[in-house]
């Protein structure tokens, strides 16, 4: 037994060791047989990526069991006790060679996903390449429970970070190798989207592009700024997004499978952040080494069901229900060790429909100042101190903050406290004063600062980017989001999705004013609504107060929050709210999705694809199309008149 | 696109890829006894969904808008592509949102009147609670106002394929071609052969597209 044990995966000896696994770990004839052979190559590569190439040779049916989850929802996870594990820090992904070596048109012949080709492929060669391979994998989400069955990249929750750097074009390999014989409610088809990256379509993961087991795609990553057209070069600086993350995009089951693992995260540096504290030219100097001093904090939220054969399974039959653990990095309430110097967090919200409200609470009870520097990847202008409310995160939001631990004594605890209760299970004193325990979300134990760790950054500069004027729109146009019709659905511009169809196209180069109005008046519900390819700004928002019979009252003006007057892909959409945006598309074409990243309506086909064409001509005839389309449908036209002159507005 | 080249499995026993006794589905799907429109008792999940893929469409008989046309257009889909598997690999269930109006002779007539007494088709009607508890495992939206109202539910496809123990929905107002790719995503998983084949076919139409049109029509 001990032969197999290394080809048998480290997850096979993680089960073997498991004190929770009453089960001996049996292995048939056949087992044995597969598993020295994947032993003898796993002794020649003894890399990290050891299990991938095993998982290759065995035809893509990796040896972890399937797992046997509960049929009956729990009435709760397992108990956990709070702080036992340290924070983890999803590894930096590493690159390697890749074979067959990548091409312009899709591989078929080698089992590479059909895709249009690379359209920037000469214009951004990809330079630095990337393997990242979808297989299951056991993951331990507390010392408290047993491993849990999940779908990762290269065997890591949360999926290994990809560091990149702007001007260097990066091609990242997504292979499937999940099974097509596990019984779980995520289907093992996948299409990566890299959220939300200034990506050419056929690397954006449309939600109708999925690919299965056993194939392979190559997204390619040109890593420039938008405007490439106009400024040339590698793009306008000032466009530039710092904190991506990538995740599985596949159309019905989005929700599933982000739930089963499949995501992680994605940075760009340049010389404004370049990725260290040096004083370089250009540099902000913000807390930047990654892993040590920039941490990126990955928000889950799950649920489990009762610990059984050493394994504790996640609770999934379907679309995601009810989730009572809060996971950060693949941890429940875990702590991190920081010394008494600025770190930088970089926090993702992966959903899969739960909303964050983070604020920090000092060892007194009080909350303390965190000062938020970027909303979904971009620089805010001035950061922005968040000290007398929770900061609010979105499904898919990214905002990075700041927090300056050097206010708080050596040997006291800070908390990450998160409105919503989760469930513990085990008696604990309130770790400060008024703050329950089932609040917590994290803890950082503050130490004074070794000689050997970097000292502290200067302070974080008032101004980060000087924002451009707003940028004057070609044209505007409302997506109207709406539970409605007959039979009573939600709508997008009175239509269900549909991933052949195209609600609307935009010519590359120009740009449009987008009026994002959520009309369901039933219900009270929050959208929030997500925008491939290109960021926005938001110019107003509005909120409309309608009588028991629907009659519109009042529409009145909603200020503006701090974190939404810098540039977003996310854009929080309650109930009766509408929001005015302009974006401007460039650089590349091909079809992109608008969509509600509640990944449950998302998966409920709360999502329209629009296309960006390069012509005057293919916008005026595929925007008559669309209109004698909803004519036929007995919908109103979309463009009118001037679909048929030509003329953009 | 041919229509014949979404349904490349006929002929595939349902499931013949997976584990025996893999699905999570039996504890997952109501197993009540309901009655057909031929007066017949099953068992929902026993009689009508072990070891199938079927198709499961919220209806009731005196529903005046959407049912009709939901109904119609599978009689449509029916005659026009899945005939050839209907009842042999595909089966469709129709399960009444309105029990105590609906008994087994008001289904047959609402299936008489459109022309819906087909090969693999099934009327359902029951007891009122497992309707719901029916209606809640398969639509439910987690929203009181929304789950309470068995209107919005109808119309809704929902299919089940019990030996790979995943579940899938269509909306049967999007297009045809549409609809039946989802339907066609809820068949059971092809060999790698059969999917690196399907691939090149994928590929040889974004090709084409590109030709005709200069961008990809449809995904």
């Amino acid at each position: 037994m001990s032969q197999p044990a290394m080809g048998a995966e480290k997850h096979g000896a993680e089960n073997a060791l498991d004190p929770g696994d009453a089960q001996p770990l049996t292995i048939d004839r056949r087992t044995l047989i597969k598993g020295s052979v994947i032993a003898g190559a796993a002794a020649v590569i003894t890399s990290k990526k050891t299990d991938v190439f095993a998982q290759s040779l065995t035809g893509g049916s990796p040896p972890v069991a399937p797992p046997a989850m509960c049929a009956t929802q729990p009435s709760n996870s397992p108990a956990t006790t709070p702080f036992v594990d340290d924070l983890p820090i999803p590894q930096a992904a590493s690159p390697t060679l890749l074979f067959p070596a990548p091409t312009r048109t899709a591989n078929i012949a080698w089992g590479e996903a059909a895709r249009d080709a690379h359209q920037a492929w000469d214009r951004f060669r990809p330079r630095v390449f990337y393997h990242s391979v979808a297989a299951p994998s056991l993951h331990r989400f507390h010392r408290d429970f047993s491993p849990t069955y999940l779908w990762t990249f290269n065997g890591h929750y949360p999926g290994q970070t990809f560091l990149g750097q702007y001007g260097l074009p990066m091609l990242v390999r997504f292979r499937n190798n999940l099974p097509i014989d596990h019984a779980v409610a995520a289907i093992p088809e996948m299409t990566i989207h890299l959220h939300n990256g200034h990506t050419p379509s056929e690397s954006d993961g449309f939600a109708g592009d999925f690919f299965g087991s056993g194939l392979w795609k190559d997204n390619h990553y040109p890593n420039v700024y938008a405007g490439v057209d106009d400024f040339g070069g590698i793009g306008d600086p000032r466009e530039a997004m710092r904190s991506f993350w990538y995740h599985d995009h596949r159309a019905e089951f989005t929700a599933p499978n982000n739930y089963m693992g499949l995501n992680g995260q994605f940075i760009l540096y340049d010389a404004k952040d370049p990725g260290h504290e040096h004083p370089t030219p250009g540099s902000l100097r913000l807390p930047g080494y990654y892993g040590v001093t920039d941490i990126p904090l990955h928000l889950h939220a799950m649920l489990f069901c009762p610990t059984a054969n050493g394994r504790t399974e996640a609770f999934l039959t379907g679309a995601v229900g009810p989730v009572d653990k809060w996971i950060i990095n693949g941890k429940i309430q875990p702590k991190l060790t920081v010394r008494r110097r600025k770190y930088r967090f970089r926090i993702v919200n992966t959903g899969v429909a739960k909303e964050w409200n983070l604020s920090l609470i000092g060892p007194d009870g009080q909350q303390k100042p965190m000062t938020v520097i970027a909303t979904d990847a971009n620089f805010v202008q001035n950061p922005f101190v968040i000290n007398n409310r929770p900061l609010l995160i979105p499904v898919a939001s990214r905002f990075d903050v700041i927090i300056d631990f050097s206010q708080f004594a050596a040997g006291t605890s800070v908390y990450l406290r998160e409105a919503q209760a989760q469930f513990v299970g085990v008696s604990v004193p309130d770790p400060a004063p008024g703050l329950p325990i089932g609040n917590v979300a994290m803890r950082f134990d503050v130490v004074n600062r070794e000689p050997s760790f970097p000292a502290d950054t200067p302070p974080i500069p008032s101004t980060l980017i000087a924002m451009p004027a707003p940028i004057v729109p070609d044209s505007s146009f409302t997506w109207r989001f709406t539970r409605d019709g007959d039979p009573v659905r939600f709508r997008i511009n009175g239509q269900v999705f549909d991933h052949n169809r195209v609600d609307h196209v935009v010519l590359k180069g120009s740009s449009e004013e987008w009026t994002l109005a959520n009309d369901v008046i039933a219900g009270n519900w929050t959208h929030p609504v997500h925008i491939h390819f290109e960021e926005g700004r938001i110019m107003s928002r509005s909120h409309t107060t309608r009588d028991a019979a629907g009659n519109i009252v009042s529409v009145d003006d909603v200020p503006l929050l701090p974190e939404e007057l810098g540039r977003r892909d996310v854009y929080r959409l309650p109930g009766q709210d509408r929001l005015v945006i302009r974006l401007r598309f460039r650089d590349f074409v091909g079809r992109y999705l608008i969509h509600c990243h509640n990944m449950n309506h998302e998966d409920d086909f709360m999502m329209v694809r629009w296309d960006v064409v390069d012509s005057v001509a293919e916008l005026t005839r595929r925007r008559r199309e669309i209109d004698e389309r909803r004519m036929l449908a007995g919908l109103p036209p979309q463009y009118g008149e001037s679909a048929k002159t030509g003329r953009l507005v | 696109m041919k229509r014949r080249e979404l349904f490349t499995t006929l002929g595939q026993p349902a499931g013949a890829c997976c584990k025996p006794g893999a699905s999570r589905m039996a504890a997952l799907i109501p197993n009540a006894v309901f009655r057909t429109q031929d007066d017949r008792r099953v068992r929902f999940y026993d009689d009508l969904i072990k070891g199938r893929q079927v198709m499961v469409l919220m209806m009731y008989a005196s529903c005046e808008t959407y049912c009709p046309l939901a109904t119609q257009r599978m009689v449509e889909l029916h005659h026009q592509v899945l005939a050839p598997r209907m009842g042999k690999d595909l089966f469709l269930v129709n399960v009444s949102l309105k029990p105590e109006q609906d008994d087994p002779a008001a289904l047959r007539a609402y299936a008489e009147m459109h022309h819906a007494l087909l090969p693999g088709w099934t009327f359902l009607t029951g007891d009122r609670y497992d309707v719901d508890t029916l209606r809640y495992r398969f639509f439910s939206h987690d929203h009181i106002g929304i789950d309470e109202d068995v209107e919005q539910h109808a119309g809704l496809l929902k299919i089940v394929n019990d030996p790979v123990g995943r579940w899938f929905h269509a909306d049967l107002f999007a297009s045809t071609r549409t609809v039946l790719e989802h339907i066609q995503w809820s068949d059971p998983p092809k060999t790698l052969k059969a999917r690196l084949r399907d691939n090149r076919k994928l590929q040889e139409k974004i090709d084409r597209d590109r030709a005709l049109y200069g961008f990809r029509k449809i995904a």
